[in-house]
């Protein structure tokens, strides 16, 4: 047990001492962060929020940017995964199995090779510079894994469950809406709160796609702050930078744990 | 109201599991369907209920042709081995579900729910979760769900394999009372003989897809149509002795007898269950099993014999049963 604790306690400074160096950091003024000699209560300060919120535009703006784009490409995601993996649930086995592979390969194939194309896909149908739009890239690029986690979900569904909703009389989609969708509901949490953090993340193709400077996310504003200046890295600005853009992402987590967990572990559905 | 399978035929992929399957069932009518696993009995009762598809044949109930009605309007109650119980809603929720679907006002549905629950004593775990419940609780609410459909039909899969011997007797009873012997045809799926003949009026006992026998139970104990019949139903199994001129000879364990002019035999086994008990004795005829009452002292090389009017002949090489010398 003490061994488990120590391995545990590891573990927990392994994770959260980047986040705590972080934290520290943001609150540091730039003097501090290179100078150990200046005494402890003259090393820290609010300055760099200050500075990251009155930029033009405020960092908020960024938050917002990406909470869009990242709640809407969860909302796209989930809507159309859920059929399908219901779909791919229901297939006869000789087709699911290729069907299966071929989904895994979508989900193991590097996106990086993506992007030019999908540069000349936003070139071509003008979806530039467009929150709403760079979801639909976004969606795509999530489905692979959506589907995987949410076909496997609809899988450990016992058969009698469904087949009994029918002899109740519900029909395709009210046995959706009112048998199956409830009990994959913590692989659903879980799918989405995956997808949502893919989109929050997602750098390259906001690059290419997003150029004005008030529809930028978080990820290519942030390495915008980084690369402000050619003389100097703004550390201390990057790192409350950092820890605002989390924020959202703590909450997320803390209020979805308990799906999140039993989506993951899948053994929450038994009969 | 009636059930009617004409000619029914179902194969997955190249496996037959039907094959041109005849069944009526009357008015009020319990049949069991009785077979080992995998003979086609939980296939056909599928194909009643409409969750899977027959390849070819017909299905009447009450004479209207159901083969093209899909399950959700088709009206049956059916009970599952698993119970099928819906995890995420409490027993009045599970209840509710169906009847709210299918239209009916409010208060109608909370009387009829509450009447149900009464009926079954699951007042009191109303607002319990099926993971809550014990399996025989759960099963009366599975009943419950089945009775609240006003179903044209009854199916049972194997409503009670999953409890444990003492909660089925008791929901014997209960499952005459509540579903077997009203206006509607039961169709009882297991592989419990037991069971079958305490339930059923009819019993159909199957094998490869179709049907060996149906009869009453009276019928399939005391004229089975085959040797697999005649294993089928009655506990301990009929005892079969090798065949000689072509003719196997089928002697129930307790139409044997002690008798000082019979054949000499030793004992295997004995296993002793108060009211009677059990011999395994061995006569150059073959392995035999035996049943005699509890307070017969038995030796240790007795002499068994049997009357041959309670011997079943069946064909050597087809197994069917022979009219008696």
């Amino acid at each position: 047990m003490t061994r488990r604790s120590i391995w545990i306690a590891l573990l927990l400074v392994w994770s959260l001492a980047p986040m705590l160096w972080q934290l520290v950091s943001s609150f540091t003024t730039a003097d501090a962060l290179v100078n150990e000699q200046l005494s402890f209560w003259n090393r820290w300060t609010l300055n760099n929020y200050r500075d990251l919120l009155s930029t033009d535009p405020p960092f908020w703006r960024y938050l917002f940017n990406s909470s869009l784009v990242a709640s809407l490409t969860t909302l796209l995601t989930l809507v159309l995964a859920i059929p399908a993996a219901y779909g791919l649930a229901k297939l006869p086995i000789r087709w699911r199995g290729s069907l299966r592979t071929a989904v895994v390969g979508a989900a193991l194939f590097p996106y990086v090779l993506l992007f030019l194309a999908l540069l000349e896909l936003a070139r071509t149908f003008s979806l530039g510079n467009n929150l709403i739009a760079i979801s639909i890239p976004y969606s795509a690029l999530s489905m692979p894994l959506a589907l995987l986690l949410l076909t496997a979900a609809f899988e450990a569904l016992p058969n009698d469950l469904e087949d009994a909703a029918k002899l109740e009389g519900l029909s395709l989609w009210q046995r959706l809406r009112w048998v199956l969708l409830p009990l994959i509901a913590p692989a659903s949490a879980s799918t989405a709160i995956l997808v949502f953090l893919f989109a929050w993340n997602e750098y390259p193709v906001a690059l290419t796609w997003l150029s004005r400077s008030d529809l930028l996310t978080l990820p290519v504003a942030m390495a915008r702050i980084a690369g402000s200046s050619t003389y100097s890295v703004p550390y201390g600005t990057y790192a409350a930078a950092t820890v605002l853009g989390a924020i959202p992402l703590l909450v997320l987590v803390l209020v979805f744990q308990r799906q999140i967990v039993s989506g993951l572990t899948n053994g929450a559905i038994k009969g | 109201m009636t059930l009617e399978l004409r000619a029914i035929s179902k194969s997955f992929g190249e496996r037959p599991v039907l094959k041109q399957l005849d069944l009526n069932v009357a008015d009020g009518e319990c049949v069991a369907l009785l077979g080992a696993s995998g003979c086609g009995k939980s296939t056909a009762l599928r194909l009643i209920a409409g969750l899977d598809q027959p390849d070819q044949g017909s299905i009447r109930i009450n004479d209207a042709e159901m083969v093209d009605v899909p399950a959700e309007r088709r009206r049956v109650g059916m009970v599952f081995q698993s119970y099928a119980l819906f995890p995420h809603l409490n027993v009045w929720e599970n209840l509710e579900l169906g009847l709210r679907i299918r239209g009916g006002t409010t208060g109608t549905r909370d009387a009829r729910i509450s009447r149900v629950l009464e009926v079954l004593q699951l007042s009191e775990y109303a607002q319990q979760r099926p993971s809550q419940l014990s399996g025989g609780q759960r099963q009366r609410v599975a009943l419950a769900r089945a009775l609240l459909r006003d179903p044209l039909v009854y199916l049972l899969d194997e409503p009670m394999s999953n409890l444990d011997a003492q909660l089925r007797e008791d929901l014997r009873p209960q499952l005459r009372r509540l579903m077997i012997g009203g206006d509607q045809p039961v169709v009882y799926v297991t592989h419990d003989q037991q069971e079958a003949m305490a339930l059923a009026d009819r019993i159909a006992v199957m094998r490869n897809g179709s049907i060996e026998q149906i009869g009453t139970p009276r019928e399939l104990y005391l004229q089975p149509a085959s040797t697999y019949v005649a294993q089928f139903i009655g506990r301990p199994q009929m005892n079969l002795l090798p065949a000689q001129n072509g003719v196997t000879i089928g002697i129930r364990p307790d139409d044997l007898r002690l008798d000082s002019d019979g054949w000499p035999c030793t004992i295997l086994s004995r296993e002793w269950f108060g009211a009677n008990q059990m011999l395994l004795v061995r006569c150059d005829r073959g392995d035999l099993r035996m049943v005699c009452s509890g307070e017969t002292t038995i030796a240790a090389e007795p002499q068994i014999s049997w009357s041959s009017d309670c011997e079943h002949r069946f064909d050597g090489i087809s197994g069917r049963r022979l009219p008696s010398a």
